[in-house]
């Protein structure tokens, strides 16, 4: 009992997304999600805002690079439809725009994850090539350094044939 | 090996078996993709007032036509990939033939001269101390590291199945039948496997337990062993 050895197993650390998608261990996962939210709120709070009747009225206060511009937005949303702010916070009823910047905000996270996850995947596969043409070179540099099938030694050699 | 509570795949010891997890990986974050959608369009029936105004709805079929569509080719592509990966035929170094009997596998390496032996399971009443209980055998499989190895699978009575996950080999055994898979162990090591066709009683005591080491110790193996 005193001997006994305590292995520490990674995986036993792994958090699964919706039950199955090892987002720790499996490369690439990550980041997809977190861009893939990052992606969801900026697409479906764009919407939202490129929808927004006061939009006009925000360029017109940035425009102006008021101090309290941003309150001044606040005050003026908060005077138009209330109805659209509860819609925001989760209720049972959405509104049309709140439930086409929802859809967005969707569409978005799944696009903006999938096209991280594609590229990212790219990128690692190449690595991993990469990797394995650098293994195959070390172990041919080892095998024949220094006899008469290393190529630098040829190329020394004509080298010296040059001068 | 797998850990007690292991999910998972065990880590991968042959590029086919790195080439599966990559696309596993693959056809998990899809299915990510697939049930955020559905989860979504749950919770949007559930809040949504029930109305059947529509009438025709060319967009959303079209949408829901191309989308699946897009989806099989997303999965399509490197499944059938790795699909001809796997029935590459080089010439292999090392061609192994694996029989499958009631309640035990024996092989023989054709390459050399009457190179043959069966391996049995080790009982846990004599199994050393720190050895895996129901995985350990008597005679390995020695296999050289780094080498094609061609495995011919059959099976002298009734059904079983050759395979050694962390390699990605998985070959059914069938009376009357040859069945050929081939692997590379990418580094030494044990790997352990067991028999996957119900043939009996003895069904999960029958382990195949492969060991790759570099070819010189492989050598040194298959002089020494009797014939």
């Amino acid at each position: 009992m005193a001997n006994q050895l305590v292995i520490l197993n990674v995986y036993d650390m792994s958090f699964k997304l919706l039950g199955f998608l090892d987002v720790k261990n499996v490369p690439c996962a990550r980041e997809s999600v977190l861009y893939g939210s990052l992606g969801s709120l900026v697409m479906g709070l764009g919407h939202f805002l490129a929808t927004s009747k006061y939009l006009l009225l925000l360029g017109f206060l940035y425009y102006l690079q008021e101090k309290n511009s941003f309150y001044l937005l606040l005050g003026v949303i908060n005077n138009g439809k209330s109805y659209e702010l509860f819609s925001l916070s989760f209720s049972f009823f959405l509104s049309g725009r709140v439930r086409r910047s929802y859809d967005v905000a969707v569409g978005g996270f799944i696009c903006t994850m999938l096209g991280y996850w594609f590229y990212c995947r790219f990128n690692l596969a190449q690595q991993r090539i990469r990797q394995r043409m650098l293994q195959e070179g070390m172990k041919n540099r080892i095998l024949y350094e220094g006899s008469y099938l290393d190529p630098e030694k040829e190329q020394i050699g004509s080298e010296r044939s040059d001068s | 090996m797998a850990n007690h509570s292991q999910f998972g795949f065990q880590d991968a010891s042959s590029p086919i078996m790195e080439e599966l997890m990559q696309f596993h990986d693959h056809a998990l974050m899809v299915a990510l993709a697939i049930c955020s959608l559905v989860l979504y369009l749950l919770a949007l029936m559930l809040t949504e007032k029930l109305s059947s105004s529509t009438v025709d709805a060319q967009e959303i079929e079209l949408v829901w036509t191309i989308l699946p569509a897009a989806v099989l080719i997303m999965l399509a592509l490197p499944s059938l990939r790795i699909l001809y990966m796997m029935d590459e035929v080089n010439e292999p170094d090392l061609t192994l033939k694996a029989i499958g009997h009631q309640w035990y596998w024996s092989y023989e390496y054709t390459d050399f001269k009457d190179l043959t032996f069966d391996s049995y399971m080790i009982p846990t009443s004599d199994l050393p101390l720190g050895h895996f209980r129901l995985l350990e055998v008597d005679h390995r499989v020695i296999v050289p590291t780094e080498s094609k190895v061609r495995v011919i699978v059959t099976a002298d009575d009734v059904l079983h199945s050759w395979a050694v996950p962390s390699l990605g080999v998985k070959t059914d055994a069938i009376p009357g039948r040859l069945n050929q898979t081939s692997f590379l162990a990418s580094r030494p090591g044990v790997y352990y496997g067991q028999c996957s066709e119900i043939c009996g009683a003895n069904h999960s005591f029958m382990p195949i337990v492969v060991e790759s080491t570099p070819l010189a110790n492989f050598e040194n193996w298959s002089s020494l062993l009797p014939s």
